[in-house]
């Protein structure tokens, strides 16, 4: 889109694009869908206030306020109200943006600045020093002291987001990446070739999910390949207001997965799709148009992908379990994929697929909201909870490490009896060895 | 300015969270959903009771403050935007179902309670709240009433004010009142309920709405015909009618919704087409078959092009699927929508098509049109860019000469969206001199001190308390 001359209070630089916020009508029908305006009932906390609030600042009715920087980290960035909005706008990714600008407006202090740039532009960037410091320092909590760091001088802080940090962890594997072949073959009659993309946290956290993933695809019929020198997708970079750094990410991704030759580009971690989607919005300066094209046009979320290109089902096992399915925002909201994570619990011989109310409604985790705001992450993942219960389901499927994290955690906090599984768990059963 | 003290009672009485001031705050309660209005409160105010309602209309009453009540801002006049700056009073907070009574067939509720809710409440005991206005998922009942909203249900099932029985509010001299209730004749008095129904927040602040409630209807069956002009759409609604059919939903879209819709969700709408009925018939299984086999003897008659009929619920949603998506499909072609809210007696549905399309052609403007054929009803929506001030000053061109039209029809000038700031010169025009000085001394008698929501529905221009209205343009002027 083009950049007008109405940045007003903004910074010329990776400034909220004028017309995606003109367009708002305020209509107010994606109040319903916010989970901080659940919480808070407060106009400025909801996608159409944060939009009114990004306008004035590019008329120049307000200064880039405290409350402005405010509210862009309030929003989840769970992209519900784009899914609900009549007119387009993307009040999360307009949010995103005005993260970003907030650290042109409030810079860091000297010490929150190196632990920022440490963990985004030194740890993130790199997987080999990402999985050495994981070992002993643990991501969630090398983010969690991030925060701390950087929120030092207006420490508000609820005591309980360290214990939720470390309750959250799940016991750590060795990382995935440096075990998974660069290639694997297709089993049976060859489908094509599939490059994986690996992301952090499910190499890290959850390399089981990541292992069926490809274990289920190479079943399928294709080829995998998985290149090891992958990089971060740069979603947290985004989710923290980096740009700089998301778009050299980006591109070192893309000329990467480009060179594989693959016919498909699959994630099986919701957040990552969403960001892989989104380099054509990020690079859009940077890039060739026509490699990006390329790029996008074979990015695939892994249910995405098996559903399109249709489950071969013969041979597979039983699974007589009863699962209920929690949408990742990033898998329905920002990619719009809803329907085929059903379809493939439902093509998995003996299960029961039994719909939760408000299915798409947020967890509360959101990248590090969840521990951020640890009182209202709380809250909405109770009322996620609650829904979760009265299913009765044994398993609660989800598609997202994100997800994963914060439902296994709420889970054994409310004592409720339900595994947590990544969808490719289940497939991953259904399928013999 | 409103004064710190004036503060510090405010949060005295309805605790520090309920009363905000701060720049950010106002900014975002100083609009609706109407473009180009917006003016800053000086103080926004969420009272969770009928006693903090009373102590803020106190304190603003002795500070001098306008007071604007307002929902959930969904209003598409201007009725919520606080012209005069003052305290805007938002009742979001008192949200509570108090009652649904199944032997009167009533529910009692706050103002704050989502229409939607409502509807979902209300249906888990196996009963009906018809009103269904487009912002049904967020709109507040209060609003609903304080604006008399209609829907897509209206033909048959009539409006919000069919369906209130009773209120309990606040009067702008603070006292309580009550009016209307469970009785289903009450004809004691002046109707004050009908008053206050519509009223837009000029008369009183609702603090409690008994609505009636319907045995939900039993059948349903939907219907999605093309025509190759409007007129012959025109031709079938006022053939059903005589018929002496009234359909439960009967909903137009012409050729430039059908095209904006069929850009944006690609579902097959023929692009050729110049309107579309969605046409659902409803009541008791053995009626609803005769109608809906006269229904289609009528679209057949007047040889509509194309006819579906609606075998499952699957499939009626899938037919309804493009009415209900006009309004995105629309939104999203430029960066300012203008829907407008035109209605005339059913039989001149044909000539009104035929003037909007004229005048787009005329003042050179995209302007697609849906609505309620039923009811006469319709949204032209012009297409257009409020950083254009040529363009902007066509559109307002455009909605002067066809209300201009609709008027000498015997049309009116809202069918749903109220007066508010954007149409009270077109209301001068509707009903005369004479109907606007009654008005006021309606206003006057209930608000000598002109407290509540001043400057809308008739009350004249004021340039020089508006002129902090966002630049751009006014929808009246």
């Amino acid at each position: 889109m083009s950049h007008t001359d109405s940045l007003g209070n903004f910074r010329p630089k990776d400034a909220p694009d004028y017309e995606d916020v003109l367009q708002c009508m305020r209509c107010g029908f994606c109040l319903p869908t916010c989970p901080t305006y659940a919480l808070t009932g407060r106009e400025r906390s909801s996608p159409r206030g944060r939009v009114a609030l990004a306008r004035a600042v590019a008329e120049k009715k307000l200064e880039f306020t405290g409350a402005v920087k405010e509210e862009a980290f309030f929003c989840l960035d769970c992209r519900a109200c784009t899914t609900a909005c009549p007119s387009g706008v993307k009040a999360g990714e307009v949010m995103e943006v005005c993260r970003s600008q907030s650290h042109d407006f409030y810079p860091l202090g000297a010490i929150g600045k190196t632990f920022r740039e440490f963990i985004l532009q030194r740890m993130l960037v790199s997987p080999d020093l990402l999985e050495h410091a994981m070992l002993p320092t643990r991501l969630y909590q090398r983010l969690g002291l991030q925060w701390l760091v950087r929120h030092l001088g207006v420490l508000k802080l609820g005591p309980g987001w360290m214990a939720k940090a470390e309750g959250m962890l799940p016991s750590l594997e060795k990382p995935l990446r440096s075990q998974l072949p660069e290639v694997i073959p297709a089993q049976g009659e060859k489908r094509g070739r599939v490059g994986f993309f690996l992301g952090c946290v499910m190499t890290l956290l959850y390399p089981q999910v990541s292992r069926q993933t490809v274990r289920v695809l190479a079943h399928q019929g294709y080829e995998v390949v998985t290149p090891r020198a992958t990089k971060c997708c740069g979603a947290p970079h985004l989710s923290e207001g980096d740009r700089q750094t998301a778009r050299e990410l980006a591109l070192f991704n893309l000329e990467l997965f480009l060179a594989q030759d693959v016919d498909w580009i699959v994630t099986d971690c919701a957040g990552c799709g969403a960001a892989l989607k989104e380099y054509e919005e990020i690079l859009a300066e940077d890039a060739d148009h026509h490699r990006l094209a390329l790029f996008r046009a074979k990015v695939r979320d892994i249910s995405e992908f098996l559903a399109a290109e249709g489950l071969r089902t013969e041979g597979l096992r039983e699974v007589r379990r009863a699962v209920t399915y929690h949408e990742p925002c990033h898998l329905c909201h920002a990619q719009g994929i809803s329907s085929q994570p059903r379809q493939l619990l439902k093509s998995v011989p003996g299960l029961e697929l039994r719909e939760m109310a408000e299915s798409s409604w947020c967890c509360g985790s959101a990248a590090t909201w969840g521990l951020k705001y640890s009182e209202e992450s709380r809250q909405v993942l109770d009322r996620k909870l609650q829904n979760v219960a009265a299913t009765q389901a044994e398993i609660l499927v989800t598609a997202n490490p994100g997800c994963h994290l914060q439902l296994a955690w709420g889970v054994r906090q409310a004592d409720m009896p339900q595994e947590v599984r990544h969808l490719m768990e289940i497939l991953g059963e259904a399928i013999p060895d | 300015m409103i004064s710190q003290t004036a503060i510090k009672h405010l949060q005295e009485k309805l605790g520090e969270k309920n009363v905000l001031h701060e720049k950010e705050d106002l900014l975002v309660l100083g609009y609706d959903s109407t473009p180009g209005v917006h003016h800053l409160p000086e103080v926004v105010v969420y009272p969770t009771s009928t006693e903090q309602v009373l102590a803020a209309m106190e304190i603003a009453a002795r500070e001098g403050l306008p007071l604007v009540p307002r929902g959930s801002g969904t209003g598409l006049s201007g009725g919520s935007v606080p012209v005069r700056g003052g305290m805007v009073l938002t009742l979001t907070r008192m949200n509570r179902i108090l009652e649904i009574d199944e032997e009167n067939l009533t529910a009692t509720v706050e103002p704050g309670v989502i229409t939607l809710d409502l509807f979902n409440a209300v249906a888990a005991k196996g009963l009906f709240y018809p009103p269904d206005p487009g912002s049904q998922k967020i709109s507040t009942i209060g609003g609903n009433v304080a604006e008399n909203a209609g829907g897509l249900r209206g033909l048959k099932y009539g409006v919000t004010r069919d369906y209130v029985m009773g209120l309990k509010g606040i009067l702008p001299d603070r006292s309580l009142i009550t009016t209307g209730g469970k009785s289903v004749k009450d004809v004691a008095g002046y109707g004050f309920k009908d008053l206050l129904v519509g009223s837009e927040g000029t008369l009183g602040i609702i603090t409690e709405v008994t609505v009636k409630l319907v045995p939900p209807p039993r059948d349903k069956r939907t219907f999605l015909a093309y025509f190759n002009d409007v007129r012959t759409a025109g031709e079938a609604v006022s053939r059903i009618i005589a018929a002496r059919i009234i359909p439960s939903t009967m909903e137009i879209m012409d050729r430039e919704t059908i095209n904006c819709v069929e850009d944006y969700v690609k579902i097959g709408l023929p692009r050729q087409m110049a309107a579309l009925l969605l046409i659902e018939v409803d009541g008791h299984p053995a009626p609803v078959a005769e109608e809906a086999a006269e229904v289609r003897r009528v679209l057949e008659q007047v040889k509509a092009a194309e006819i579906h009929v609606a075998e499952t619920a699957e499939q009626a949603a899938s037919l309804a699927a493009a009415r209900r998506t006009a309004l995105s499909a629309l939104a999203r072609v430029s960066p300012t929508t203008l829907l407008e809210d035109a209605t005339v007696p059913r039989s001149r549905l044909a000539e009104t098509f035929g003037e909007i399309e004229r005048l787009a052609a005329k003042f050179k403007l995209k302007v697609g049109t849906f609505g309620h054929a039923g009811d006469g009803n319709l949204h032209p929506t012009v297409l257009c860019d409020e950083r254009n001030h040529d363009e902007m000053a066509r559109a307002h061109a455009f909605y002067n000469e066809l209300y201009e039209k609709v008027l000498d029809w015997g049309g009116t000038v809202s069918g749903e969206h109220g007066i508010g700031l954007a149409k009270k010169e077109y209301l001068a025009r509707q009903i005369g001199a004479g109907g606007v000085r009654v008005m006021k001394r309606i206003k006057q008698s209930f608000d000598p001190e002109g407290l509540l929501n001043p400057g809308k529905i008739f009350e004249d221009h004021d340039p020089e308390a508006e002129q902090h209205l966002e630049e751009g343009f006014r929808v009246s002027h």
